[in-house]
């Protein structure tokens, strides 16, 4: 055992050797054997969050496509977020462009009455639509948020093709997450486009079954 | 190395497909699943799966109802439970042992820790 202090040093595991050139500094070309294993961990790390990234992409976009048929796009959207998120409390406003106004669209986990004042559009609905930008409070200004929107934790911004279409309206997480984190942006951010042409493809579908 | 069948059991297809997907890095696991906790005490049953991941909040029959019935039958008894939910709150974790699952997991699922943890299960 390394480290025992009885003045022995330990045969070296196979594989894996440490000389010690003045008793303490590893000697230069292990030094660099170290180096070079860290960062290929690091790499290695980088690949498997990127494949995970993309397992959860893959695994929202069959998703969205099975929602075109089922036409459920909005229990779709909230599925991927509670599932891949960790959110139980979404809403889906409608975005009518001429107006400049909001609707809610369809909402899960959350009272109506607690929605009612984000359809006047101020606030992180505002400054995401006069962007075009998702808004995210943990990225707010201090003292930016109003009254209302303590719990609003994200505002996904839809749009398809610079038309926007709504906004997911994303409230508490679940207890066991703190906050997003990277792969959430990003899901997030495939929802945006993604989650806009579902919701434009069932509002076609809703036109053709009612004509 | 042997195969193993994994019985998932989710109401929600998008939990499904990501699970299927972490899944599949592994070729020696064969995945069956189940939409809700009758059905997959049916399965369990017919099928005797090395192991069962199972969500909490489902129609018909809830994940940890599931698990006390399986718990409870000398066929399925000993086949291990692991339950995957997006209840965190300490009172369903403490339900969930309660019903005799093995581990318990929540939602947003980590894919390493999944697979490391089946791997402990599964004796590999």
């Amino acid at each position: 055992m390394i480290g025992t202090g009885d003045g022995n040093r330990p045969p070296a595991k196979a594989g894996w050797r440490i000389e010690l050139a003045d008793g303490n500094a590893p000697i230069p070309t292990e030094m660099e054997e170290l180096r070079v294993r860290v960062q290929q961990i690091s790499l290695r790390e980088q690949i498997e969050r990127n494949h995970f990234l993309l397992m959860r992409l893959n695994a929202a976009n069959a998703r969205l496509i099975q929602s075109l048929e089922q036409g459920d796009v909005f229990e779709a959207i909230a599925e991927i977020i509670a599932n891949l998120v960790g959110s139980e409390e979404v809403a889906v406003f409608d975005y009518h462009a001429a107006e400049q106004k909001f609707s809610l669209a369809w909402s899960s986990g959350v009272e109506a009455e607690t929605l009612q004042p984000f359809l006047r559009g101020a606030g992180m609905f505002g400054r995401a639509v006069q962007h075009g930008l998702s808004q995210f409070q943990e990225r707010q200004q201090e003292g930016a948020l109003l009254p209302y929107e303590k719990n609003l934790t994200a505002c996904v911004i839809l749009k398809s093709s610079r038309e926007i279409v709504g906004v997911i309206a994303i409230f508490g997480l679940l207890p066991q997450k703190n906050n997003l984190e990277w792969a959430d942006y990003e899901l997030l951010k495939f929802l945006e486009t993604y989650g806009a042409v579902a919701m434009k493809f069932q509002r076609l579908q809703g036109r053709q079954v009612s004509t | 190395m042997s195969t193993k069948k994994i019985l998932l059991v989710d109401d929600s297809c998008t939990a499904r497909l990501v699970n299927r997907m972490i899944f599949s890095q592994k070729s020696n696991y064969v995945l069956i699943s189940a939409v809700d906790g009758k059905e997959a005490v049916e399965r369990a049953k017919r099928e005797k799966p090395d192991l069962i991941l199972m969500d909490i909040v489902m129609p018909r029959m809830t994940g940890l109802e599931a698990c006390r019935v399986l718990k409870k039958d000398r066929e399925t008894e000993k086949i291990p439970v692991i339950l995957l939910t997006t209840r965190g709150e300490e009172q369903y974790v403490q339900e969930g042992y309660a019903s005799g699952c093995s581990d318990y997991l929540t939602k947003p699922v980590n894919d390493a820790e999944l697979l490391d943890l089946l791997k402990a299960y599964l004796g590999e």
